[in-house]
């Protein structure tokens, strides 16, 4: 993937720093940040030895920063549970709206996670790339999951699932993700431990009655499931925002307190 | 405050942070971005590193030394060097400035 990444700088800037580039990218496991930075840096290279210029970019444009990852946390932890809430109030209506949101925040979740695995990922690379590879396949699901349900609605899509099931699977998987990425968080100590602390209970718990409810261990609707999804979404919120508003304060610029 | 090297649009805060650690003595890429991280506790992508770097050679602030193993050390030129005197300054006043006002607002 390292030799890929090189390849997409232009020529005449591999010529000049193809070689100790590629040094400094085997110092190092890259994490699913460094490899947006690097797809940013391509860009920028690009854009420059075409004379488009990117010299005249702010900080305000397209960038994987910690503070674009904080935002996107913050939003996709409200996104995310109001898009479930919604979704399960409205089941018997019309649940788009509700599926919509959640699937928005789910996005927004992954960019999240991607802006602030970076330092995670020096020490634990293959459980950030697996954080981020689950809910981007669970992304993907729901989206495929979302068109099922317009196309053939309850009728089996892929593997005898029905959209539905998929769907609900690919949502799962951004719990998984988030339960992957908390607990990175919590033994590297970059972001506050309550933070990844919080995460990794609220999506535990979540997980844990979403494979419970799957198992069928619980016949009907016991009265403590939707305490339990409550509680858990509420602190897998909370966990998501101090994340994302620690490394938002994380970001403010550095060299301005000198 | 005027900024000091306003042609760096997003790439001016990764550039000052790479001169001030230049400032130690030649370093290669590497070493720049563990400098800059442990410095600001804050992560520095290959990719935004090379973007600063190759702008700073473009303007003479820092130039490229005979690369060991693929690593290329870089050093501060005396352009270079002056122009992170101006910008420290710069920046030094401004907080001054600021903490002056703080005190001001506060008594």
């Amino acid at each position: 993937m390292k030799a890929l990444l090189i390849r997409l700088y232009p020529a005449r800037w591999r010529a000049r720093y193809g070689d100790e580039f590629a040094a400094i990218l085997e110092e190092r496991p890259l994490g699913p940040f460094d490899v947006a930075d690097i797809l940013l840096g391509a860009l920028d290279a690009q854009l420059r030895l075409r004379g488009i210029g990117a010299d005249t970019q702010k900080g305000t444009g397209f960038s994987m920063s910690l503070r674009l990852g904080g935002a996107a946390a913050i939003l996709g932890a409200i996104l995310f549970p109001a898009g479930f809430a919604l979704s399960s109030v409205s089941a018997s209506d019309d649940p788009f709206p509700g599926f919509a949101l959640l699937l928005a925040g789910t996005v927004t979740l992954l960019v999240g996670l991607i802006g602030l695995s970076a330092f995670q990922a020096r020490q634990h690379p293959r459980l950030i790339w697996t954080a981020f590879a689950i809910p981007a396949l669970g992304t993907v699901m729901s989206i495929v999951g979302l068109v099922g349900m317009g196309v053939v609605g309850d009728r089996p899509l892929l593997a005898g699932l029905s959209p539905w099931a998929i769907w609900i699977l690919g949502v799962f998987a951004t719990v998984v993700g988030s339960t992957l990425f908390a607990l990175a968080t919590y033994r590297t100590r970059t972001f506050p431990r309550f933070a990844a602390g919080t995460l990794a209970i609220g999506s535990g718990v979540l997980l844990g009655v979403f494979l419970v409810g799957a198992s069928g261990v619980i016949a009907g609707v016991d009265p403590m499931v939707p305490v339990l999804v409550l509680a858990g979404l509420v602190a897998f919120s909370v966990g998501w925002i101090a994340l994302g508003w620690t490394a938002i304060r994380l970001d403010q610029p550095a060299i301005a307190t000198a | 405050m005027k900024p000091k090297t306003p042609e760096f649009g997003r790439f001016a805060e990764p550039s000052l942070l790479i001169l001030v650690s230049l400032s130690d003595g030649p370093k290669h890429g590497y070493a720049i971005m563990q400098d800059v991280e442990q410095g600001t506790g804050r992560p520095m992508g290959a990719g935004t590193l090379y973007a600063a770097l190759a702008r700073l050679e473009e303007q003479g602030f820092i130039e490229p030394m005979q690369a060991v193993d693929r690593r290329r050390p870089y050093r501060l030129t005396a352009v270079g060097a002056s122009n992170l005197a101006d910008q420290l300054r710069g920046l030094s006043e401004y907080a001054q400035q600021g903490l002056r006002q703080l005190r001001q607002n506060q008594s």
